[in-house]
């Protein structure tokens, strides 16, 4: 597990990952410009090291207007200046590797901004060679009954381009023009784009928006066989050339459809679990387990090399898209009542607000996060708990700049406060004097200490990252327990979603004569027989025991 | 102590696992494998239609079925019916069957429903008929929604019916109670009803679970307890009633049950309706509904047959319990033709009173009062069934309010006699 | 001789005076006895008729069919009554005691057969009481149960099952205080035996039809008084 990469590794070692994932700009700041850079996360590395995690992912780092926080890319095979140079990169390159930790970076292959060169070149004129590079309508309704991602902002897929007058294709933002990846030209780009990166070293990439690559009359755009193709065509080259690197689906559809980005192990390494997440929070402030059991059941196998990555939050909206209509008014309802923090059939929130700051509830959801099955992935911050801000536009309240210290600037930037790029959060209850890595670096209970625990205890078993899962059902509804096996090795998660104290049943004849050995404080239990093994839990209370035979 | 035995460890258990509910639905049983399946059905349908993010469970008490019932409650599938509902209620939703033990009864059923409602903290308690055929989803709905709309504790249902159906109720016992305790109900003899969390509390408190009430009068109990304890009440239409009805019962049997138990909860409750001065309507949540069906088929003729000869024959016991005047009254009633035989109203209310009065003092043996009382029933249903059979249920609607008044005004008649007797 | 006269005078007087002497003291304790046992059973009497009032004997006396009875026969109330009889008995039992105390013999008998026959006088007394109570109920019940269901001449059967038991509870009684044992019992034997025969025959014969109509009533092809046909509820 603490391998350098550069060492035969293991083919699948996002298997077992715990994935960081972070935002350069929002990280830290070496040069006092008010945005974060790559020198700066250079600087912290060794937190991350500390935390425990094994690899980054880095949201865009790219040339970029940043009209939708650098998703609109300008230039694939650069850095943007504001993070620093190549060289920067490459430095903060190896000294991640040199500590264990792999990184992994945004490929955004759906789109680019509208200041691309390519896009330039391609709206310059009808005959330009680049002109099938994106996907060119004289109407608006082609493609009619496709539905719109950016509710909130956008009012058709089509936007028009007063240059070459006709419309062209745009699932997210209109100033993100899609790529017509029908044109083998393209597909042969991309494919040049990734190789430069991974020859510099990086260990992968999220890819964004993956099921909207293929467009097809009569249909919603969105997981189209042809799209699969285009997957399998980047994957064969990328088995060509590299071992152990990863690819990460973002597809936010259901498990079943998420399902055929796997392929048969010929596609996605890894694709996030959308519909688990919601739920998390949904049994949570229910109760009751049963959304959560109902869809981890229903998530499909998938082949040996692949695997799931959960999440409790991440730089966009918690969205809710994956869910029923009933499903959907409750979690507004309960989670966001204040209409501005809803967006995009989503709510803009971290972890922490919305679980009112309440320190049980978020070492539920962590402990949830680290032991159901898949790659877990942290959102920078939520291990100390950080707060957000409704009020900044679009996603931005939740991509406020790390908090290092009481001091100036949270110990993100030199610069004058008012130069930040994004405002602090400041506050009584989340903001950087209460809520940051020195102070709780220093108390021993503090949140992110209790967070390095769990990734060590996590970490100290391949049973969560590998195993299977089999839910057990007490008949009272607000206990969660299931059993991770992988070979003789099991260990039984048991927790309680209520605010009040709990007594379990459970019938545990088919474990008789385990001892379970509770992992955080390693004592012993009692064994396990054929009555029904009784367990009383606290509010939001939770053990992992590891069975032993002996 | 008794409440030991109300709940089993078993149920406890079960209970412990449930925790706290915001709906509660009670389903008491004994034999009712043919039609229970309907009746969870419809109640888990209503958990996913009505109520879909909320706590629910459904307990259905047994008195010790020997044709499956609690087999056929644990084993109902409800997702084939409506698949839609079952995946769309947000929550676990809990279903329990248990026995109750003691004497087979209602009562007790009851009893152990409302204990587990009690535990429960239950915010809305409804209770089904097992025997129900006709039970949809909107019943469970309908007896809820006036307890959290409106904050009634008490929910008694409506079913669309023709006037001249039931005739037991009509006749007798809905003027009777009406006028009696001072709500004018229409089914005082419902087996459904919805109430609060603070009425399950009330009626636990109560000690009628060891008494007579609780084998067969439990409903009409439920009603007057919540009368006579100001509790919010309040009735609301459901659907038409179909049920399997009182299997094994004859009609001597049914009456003697439905009056002695009518009489009994009058005793029980007399320190609340003896100072109630007058009648008002009791609060309907919903339209009252049209006239159900077509009017029963009824040779009444046959009726009102034996009425004259059963007078003659019933005179020495008759003259125990009824005064000279109405005696003679009904004496003269029998020589008349009894194919046409017309029994007045003020007479009937006169009966009944007389009645009520000897039950309360004990004249002879309860149940030879309300044996006695059967032949007088018979010739009045037959003489209103004649005179009313062929109009309208308008008419008809009309005639029995008429009927409900006069006994209305002669309840200060009734409370006179009350206080003069003695037990 | 007039000497031997006076003498033997002389000794009777004696003798009679010596008798007295002897027998006073047990007549002063047997008035004692007697005075004291009235008392005793006024008091008693007093005591069960409050008691009696108390526990409303009346009532009980009076759902019972009793006080119709006592009024008939022109006794007083069912409680005096009963206290009536306490006191009665209680008295001629300090009565007996006493007389027995003078040593008569030829009494003495008299009290033992009082001593014996009180106890099954009141068994008898009892089983006159519980036979008339389970009379009178058997009565009722039988009239209601038979005029419901249809069943021809219900006063006239009710009556004879009323009859049937205070024929029996009479004859146990008398049979209990042993009173013209065997001519009661014969007597009973025979009156029992006739009605049973009679009714019999008379069922056979004449009651055909009406046995077939009640077995019809308790087996019912659904015939009847057009009760059954009706939902009353």
């Amino acid at each position: 597990m603490s391998e350098t990469a550069d060492s035969p590794a293991d083919p699948v070692w996002y298997k077992d990952a715990i994935i960081y994932q972070l935002h350069v700009k929002s990280f830290a700041d070496s040069n006092g410009d008010g945005v974060g850079d790559f020198r700066g996360l250079t600087g912290r590395l060794d937190y991350l090291r500390d935390l425990g995690v094994d690899c980054l992912w880095l949201l865009p780092m790219y040339p970029s207007p940043f009209r939708d926080d650098g998703y609109d890319i300008a230039d694939y095979c650069s850095i943007h200046p504001s993070y620093g140079t190549l060289e920067d990169f490459r430095e903060f390159l190896g000294e991640a590797h040199a500590r264990g930790l792999r990184v992994i970076t945004e490929l955004v292959l759906n789109h680019t901004s509208d200041q691309h060169a390519w896009f330039q070149e391609a709206r310059s004129s009808r005959d330009n060679p680049r002109r099938d590079w994106y996907v060119w309508s004289d109407t608006d309704d082609r493609y009619a009954g496709v539905r719109i991602i950016f509710l909130d902002t956008e009012r058709s897929n089509w936007a028009w381009d007063p240059e070459s007058k006709q419309y062209y294709w745009h699932r997210f933002f209109s100033h993100q023009p899609d790529l017509n990846f029908d044109n083998p030209a393209v597909r042969e780009e991309i494919w040049k784009v990734m190789k430069f990166w991974l020859d510099l070293g990086v260990d992968g990439f999220r890819v964004d928006a993956v099921p909207y690559l293929i467009e097809r009359e009569g249909t919603s755009c969105e997981n189209l066989p042809e799209t699969h193709d285009v997957l399998k065509f980047l994957r064969a080259r990328l088995n060509e050339h590299f071992t152990g690197k990863v690819l990460l689906a973002e597809a936010n559809q259901w498990p079943e459809d998420v399902r055929h980005y796997f392929g048969d192990g010929d596609e996605f390494h890894m694709a996030f679990h959308f519909p688990l997440m919601p739920r998390m929070f949904m049994a949570v402030r229910l109760e009751d387990r049963k959304p959560l059991v109902e869809i981890v059941e229903r998530t499909p196998g998938i082949p040996e090399t692949c695997q799931w990555g959960i999440f409790l939050r991440n730089h966009d909206e918690l969205t809710l898209e994956m869910v029923t209509n009933l499903e959907r008014d409750f979690m507004y309802e309960e989670y966001a009542r204040d209409p501005v923090a809803r967006i995009n059939l989503g709510i803009r929130r971290r972890l922490a607000p919305l679980l009112e700051a309440d320190r049980r509830r978020i070492e539920l959801m962590n402990g949830l996060l680290m032991t159901l099955p898949g790659s877990p992935i942290i959102y920078y911050g939520d291990e100390i708990g950080m707060g957000d801000n409704i009020y900044l536009g679009d996603r931005n309240g939740v991509r406020t700049p790390m908090q290092w210290s009481g001091g100036w600037n949270a110990g993100f930037s030199t610069a004058d406060p008012e130069r930040l790029a994004q405002p602090l959060i400041s506050n009584a209850l989340y903001g950087y004097q209460a809520v940051n890595v020195e102070s709780q670096r220093r108390s021993e209970h503090s949140l992110l200490n209790w967070m390095r625990r769990l990734i060590n205890i996590r970490k100290s078993t391949r049973v969560f990252s590998r195993g299977a899962t089999t839910f057990l059902k007490p008949a009272n509804h607000r206990v969660l327990a299931y059993l991770r096996t992988l070979g003789a090795e099991q260990v039984l998660v048991v927790c309680n979603l209520s605010s009040s104290a709990q007594a379990v049943e459970l019938d545990l004849r088919f474990l008789a004569g385990a001892i379970p050995i509770e992992m955080f404080g390693k004592s012993l239990f009692p064994r396990i027989g054929e009555l029904p093994y009784m367990l009383t839990l606290g509010p939001y209370h939770f053990y992992w025991f590891k069975l032993r035979r002996l | 102590m008794v409440q030991d035995s109300l709940l089993s460890d078993e149920l406890l258990q079960h209970l412990m696992a449930v925790g706290q509910v915001d709906v509660l639905v009670g389903v008491p049983t004994l034999n009712n494998a043919t039609t229970v399946g309907g009746v969870v059905r419809a109640a888990h349908q209503a958990f996913g239609r009505y109520f879909p993010r909320d706590r629910t469970v459904l307990i259905n008490s047994d008195g010790g079925s020997e044709d499956g019932t609690p087999a056929v409650v644990r084993d109902c599938a409800v997702d084939d019916q409506d698949t839609f509902t079952v995946s769309h209620t947000l929550r676990t939703v809990h279903r329990i069957t248990t026995p109750y033990h003691g004497v087979a009864g209602k009562g007790n059923a009851l009893r152990q429903i409302l204990a587990a409602a009690d535990l429960t903290q239950a915010r809305a308690v409804v209770v089904l008929d097992a025997d129900v055929s006709s039970v949809t989803p909107e019943w469970v709905a309908a007896l809820i929604r006036p307890l959290r709309e409106q904050q009634f504790d008490y929910v008694t249902p409506i079913y669309p019916r023709h006037p001249l159906d039931g005739p037991l109720v009509t006749q007798m016992i809905r003027p009777l109670i009406d006028a009696v305790y001072g709500w004018r109900i229409r089914e005082p003899l419902a087996g459904e009803f919805g109430c609060s969390q603070r009425f399950v509390t009330h009626c636990l408190e109560q000690d009628v679970w060891l008494g007579p009430l609780a084998r067969y009068g439990i409903d009409l109990w439920v009603t007057g307890t919540a009368f006579a304890g100001g509790f919010r009440c309040c009735q609301t239409p459901l659907g038409p009633r179909r049920s399997a009805g009182h299997t094994g019962l004859s009609f001597q049997e049914l009456f003697q049950q439905v009056v002695g138990a009518a009489f009994e909860c009058l005793e029980e409750h007399a320190a609340f309706w003896v100072p109630r001065a007058a009648a008002e309507p009791l609060p309907m949540v919903g339209e009252l509904p049209a006239a159900g069906e077509d009017a029963p088929a009824v040779d009444a003729g046959r009726l009102t047959q034996a009425f004259c000869t059963d007078i003659e024959q019933l005179q020495p016991v008759l003259r125990s319990i009824l005064s000279a005047d109405t005696l003679d009254s009904l004496n003269a009633l029998a020589h008349q033709d009894c194919e046409r035989l017309r029994y007045p109203d003020d007479l009937w209310v006169s009966t009944v009173y007389e009645f009520l009065v000897a039950h309360h003092r004990g004249v002879m043996r309860r149940d030879h009062i309300t044996q006695a009382l059967i032949p007088l029933y018979l010739g009045r249903t037959g003489s209103f069934l004649t005179q009313w059979a062929d109009r309208s249920p308008a008419e008809v609607d009309a005639a029995l309010e008429s009927l409900g008044l006069q006994f209305e005004r002669s309840k200060p008649w009734l409370v006179e006699r009350w206080g003069e007797g003695q037990r | 001789m007039a000497q031997m006269i006076a003498n033997a005078v002389r000794e009777a007087g004696t003798n009679f005076v010596e008798s007295l002497v002897a027998f006073l003291p047990n007549a002063i304790t047997t008035l004692s006895i007697i005075v004291v046992g009235w008392l005793i059973a006024m008091l008693l009497r007093a005591v069960v008729r409050f008691a009696l009032r108390s526990l409303r004997f009346n009532a009980l006396a009076e759902r019972q069919g009793l006080a119709a009875l006592l009024k008939v026969a022109d006794l007083p109330e069912a409680d005096a009554l009963l206290a009536t009889i306490v006191f009665w008995l209680v008295w001629l039992g300090f009565f007996f005691s006493g007389i027995d105390v003078l040593g008569f013999t030829s009494l003495q008998g008299l009290v033992a057969g009082f001593a014996a026959f009180v106890p099954r006088l009141l068994v008898a007394l009892v089983i006159l009481v519980v036979g008339f109570i389970a009379a009178n109920f058997a009565w009722r019940a039988t009239l209601l149960a038979s005029v419901n269901a249809h069943i021809p001449s219900p006063r006239l059967l009710s009556g004879a099952v009323r009859w049937l038991i205070l024929i029996l509870a009479g004859a146990m009684a008398l049979e209990q205080i042993a009173v013209a044992r065997t001519i009661v019992l014969t007597a009973f034997a025979i009156a029992f035996g006739a009605l049973m025969l009679g009714i019999a025959i008379a069922f056979g014969i004449g009651g055909g039809g009406i046995a077939r109509r009640i077995l019809e009533h308790q087996f019912p092809e659904r015939e009847g008084s057009g009760a059954d046909e009706i939902s009353h509820l």
